[in-house]
């Protein structure tokens, strides 16, 4: 029997493509359903914030068996960045993770995002999309910083949503 | 005893001798028009979002109004309803209040002045109406299959008589602004048309039912519409072939009923027109030949007895003029034609043939008024900029210069007639035996690319008439450009293609697309182009109709980026249709001899088997800017040269710098 590596490499990639694209619809039809069933009181915002924080706490606590501070503090930040990037480049985001200019910093670039085209189709203002990712990124890092007892912060610089070409955020030790 | 409105004598005129049946009068109700030529109403996104006239649509269908050279020159479809339901394009002119009278007087003054016969249509959108408010209106609530339209909401009975009602009073102000004929559309999925077809007309009722019930909204506006005008012609467009076979919509058959009951009900003239926006068969674009669908007018001549029109791909005088000679049309409408050219009849009726810029039946027009986007077309850049003389007629210049214009393809020559015929000295220098740059190969791909070439030739005989110089096979070099010495240097010698940061690009197996359209180089059975742009989709499409076996490798996120949609889904039906794969949004990483190495944008690889790789890929020309600029000369650089994009953007390039150097 014949094997084609263009064509089982081609189908398994479309088919990534197609479950990336249900992940990103299937969020924005729940949303949908729960501000239905919410009512008018409620602000759009504030249900997208409360699931990013869910979202969030859950990816967190995900990370912290994956995490080894033995390997020492760098070592373990540069895991931290890359293993918040890989739940984005596993929905379909381009993500980049560097060395920062100063020590114990980290900057994360999403060079391209799916999470914003989805927001757009789904007819939902751009920079809630930012704020969620906020959210989610600020939750992930609570759990973390609690567990392992470190003060990290993550801060947007930029953001594609927001028209800036790519997200941009800095992951860094608080030095206050 | 019919009546004329303006006297015409074509006696003299060498397009009368060579098309009699085109210029014979013919008689609409009580009208007599002098020829059988039409403007067919286009919308044109001119107007302010308001409904009210303005001075860019007036001076748009002034320019179309010379065309007819005595015909009918059709406005633009009115939207009649208050509620802005049947409004469906932003720039649509309005005609639901006494208010807006003024401005279409203005529209049927101009039309006169140039001695034509002024036309309005009426138009309520239906399901696809709307633009401005949420819902649509139609006969039932059928789901709408293009995203683009509103959700449809079913019409009462009153809503019905509300819009009969809306169709007289809208005919009464046309009437009070001037207009000659007035024209019912019904066509392409617009309000009549949703009630006539089984698509989308699920009533019950009296309006429903088989197709006389479902044309019963027709006949009782027809009949309102024809009381209020008296003696003034009226007419309609409808289908002939919907062209919605897939979801269940009417038969020919059907079609011809509602022919036959539109004349009953007492119209005097009859559009025949094809297909719907939601047919997913193609009408009017360029991958459909020139005289395609007049069986459909003949058709509809042995069904009714008055006057029959029709435009949908009669592109040239000659499809016309036979067909109203056989007996099988009596009406050449044109709406694409003359927006690519507006004087395009008036050059047949002298004799100017040579003079008329083909419309390349790309639809850009029309994806552009679907996206509430000024009517623009891709190849006459005036086309909407009539109203601005600096920009439509430019002046003679007072500053005349000897300019080197080195590359003869769609830019070069564009730019060279405009400037030559403002008084500069102009030199085009092209280093190939032939002028039309990269148009000479992208011409040979299949689905009608060949009519590319009307451009060309066009631009040849616009140069040759304003006394442009060609220096044919001579390539531009810094030596060339120091003894020269002229005022102007304008770099429009085409792109470079890529070389590509793989490895393998400098393989003998790998060919430029040039090569391969021009029928250079001999390719093995498997191909891979690369690049996903309309070169790439052309030379691929090429390809597989000599046999071979194609993939198209892209860094584009789809194919056909840089085609308008209105045309982009033909080519990938046709792609598939064709057996090509294309992968996207990748690029070629390794050639080998039998095969190259895809990597995806998100990382992942796989080979491709291939004998040979066809290079479309195209980057910006910089040869000859830094010696220019070293001289002092001045320069500008146009067309792919500047940046690689398609025809559209190297004759607007051409023109631009023609108009202002």
């Amino acid at each position: 029997m014949s094997f084609s590596a263009e064509k089982e490499i081609t189908k398994l990639w479309k088919n990534l493509h197609a479950a990336q694209d249900e992940i990103g619809k299937t969020y924005y039809r729940w949303r949908e359903a729960a501000l239905q069933l919410a009512g008018s009181d409620v602000k759009p915002l504030d249900v997208s914030l409360k699931t990013a924080e869910i979202m969030g706490m859950e990816i967190g606590k995900s990370l912290l068996p994956r995490l080894n501070w033995l390997k020492g503090e760098e070592v373990w930040l540069m895991n931290l960045a890359k293993n918040i990037a890989g739940n984005w480049i596993n929905h379909g985001a381009i993500v980049d993770v560097e060395n920062g200019e100063n020590p114990f910093e980290v900057l994360i670039k999403w060079k391209r995002c799916p999470w914003p085209t989805f927001a757009k189709e789904y007819g939902v203002d751009m920079e809630e999309d930012v704020l969620c990712c906020d959210r989610i990124l600020q939750t992930i890092l609570k759990d973390v910083n609690e567990f392992f007892n470190t003060d990290y912060t993550i801060e947007t610089l930029k953001a594609i949503p927001r028209g800036e070409g790519e997200c941009l955020r800095r992951l860094s030790k608080n030095n206050k | 005893m019919a009546k004329l409105l303006f006297e015409w004598d074509y006696s003299s005129y060498p397009g009368a001798k060579t098309y009699p049946h085109l210029f014979k009068p013919i008689q609409l109700g009580q009208l007599t028009i002098p020829n059988r030529i039409k403007y067919a109403a286009t919308e044109d996104n001119l107007n302010d979002h308001n409904g009210f006239v303005t001075d860019a649509d007036v001076a748009y269908l002034r320019e179309r109004a010379k065309g007819v050279v005595g015909g009918i020159c059709t406005m633009q479809g009115v939207y009649m309803d208050e509620k802005r339901m049947g409004q469906g394009y932003v720039g649509q002119a309005a005609a639901w209040d006494d208010k807006y009278i003024p401005g279409l007087k203005r529209l049927a003054d101009a039309i006169h002045e140039e001695r034509a016969v002024a036309g309005c249509q009426l138009m309520h959108c239906g399901r696809v109406g709307a633009v401005e408010v949420e819902h649509c209106q139609g006969p039932s609530s059928v789901p709408q299959r293009l995203r683009i339209f509103r959700p449809v909401l079913e019409m009462s009975k009153a809503d019905i008589k509300q819009c009969i009602k809306e169709h007289i009073e809208a005919s009464e102000r046309l009437l009070k602004a001037g207009f000659d004929v007035l024209e019912i559309s019904g066509i392409v999925g617009y309000l009549l048309s949703n009630f006539v077809s089984s698509y989308t007309n699920r009533r019950t009722d009296e309006y429903g039912g088989d197709i006389r019930g479902r044309m019963r909204f027709v006949v009782e506006l027809i009949q309102e519409v024809k009381k209020t005008c008296g003696d003034v012609p009226v007419g309609i467009r409808l289908c002939a072939e919907e062209l919605l076979d897939d979801v269940k919509g009417n038969t020919h058959e059907e079609s011809m009923i509602t022919y036959e009951m539109a004349e009953e009900a007492g119209i005097d003239f009859m559009s025949v027109t094809a297909g719907w926006q939601e047919s997913i068969v193609p009408v009017i674009s360029r991958d459909v030949p020139m005289g395609s669908w007049i069986h459909l007018a003949k058709r509809a001549k042995e069904h009714i007895k008055i006057p029959v029109q029709m435009a949908y791909r009669l592109f040239t005088p000659d499809i016309p003029n036979k067909a109203i000679g056989d007996g099988e049309l009596d009406f050449w409408e044109m709406c694409r034609p003359m927006i690519a050219d507006p004087l395009m009849p008036k050059k047949v009726l002298e004799g100017r043939e040579e003079d008329i810029r083909h419309c390349v039946a790309c639809n850009v027009c029309l994806a552009r008024l679907f996206r509430d986007a000024p009517m623009t077309c891709y190849i006459n850049p005036v086309c909407a900029h009539e109203s601005d003389p600096t920009f439509a007629n430019p002046e003679k210049t007072q500053d005349q210069k000897i300019i080197m214009i080195i590359g003869g393809g769609p830019a070069g020559l564009e730019c060279a007639y405009n400037a030559a015929r403002r008084g500069h000295e102009v030199h085009v220098y092209e280093k190939g035996k032939e002028l039309g740059g990269t148009i000479l190969e992208a011409s040979k791909a299949p689905y009608g690319d060949e009519e590319l070439m009307t451009t060309i030739n066009y631009q040849k005989a616009q140069c040759e008439k304003a006394g442009v110089v060609f220096h044919m096979e001579t390539e531009v070099t810094e030596e060339l450009i120091q003894d020269e010495l002229p005022d102007s240097v304008i770099l429009a010698n085409g792109p470079v293609y890529s070389k590509g940061n793989g490895t393998g690009f400098d393989r003998d197996n790998v060919i430029n697309v040039l090569d391969v359209l021009s029928g250079k180089a001999e390719l093995g059975d498997k191909v891979v182009v690369w690049g996903n742009r309309k070169p790439g989709i052309g030379v691929a499409l090429y390809l597989a109709k000599k046999g071979k076996k194609v993939t198209i490798v892209g860094k584009d996120k789809s194919a056909g980026f840089d085609v308008n949609p209105s045309f982009k889904w033909r080519y990938m039906i046709y792609l598939r249709q064709n057996g090509i794969m294309a992968y996207n949004d990748c690029d070629i990483e390794s050639i080998e001899d039998n095969s190259v190495m895809v990597k995806t944008y998100d990382g992942y690889h796989f080979p491709v088997e291939c004998d040979n790789v066809v290079v479309t890929e195209r980057e910006a020309n910089t040869n000859l800017k830094e010696i220019v600029q070293r001289e002092g000369i001045e320069l500008f650089v146009i067309g792919d040269a500047l940046v690689p994009r398609n025809l559209s953007s190297a004759v607007h390039d051409g023109y631009r710098i023609g108009i202002r150097i």
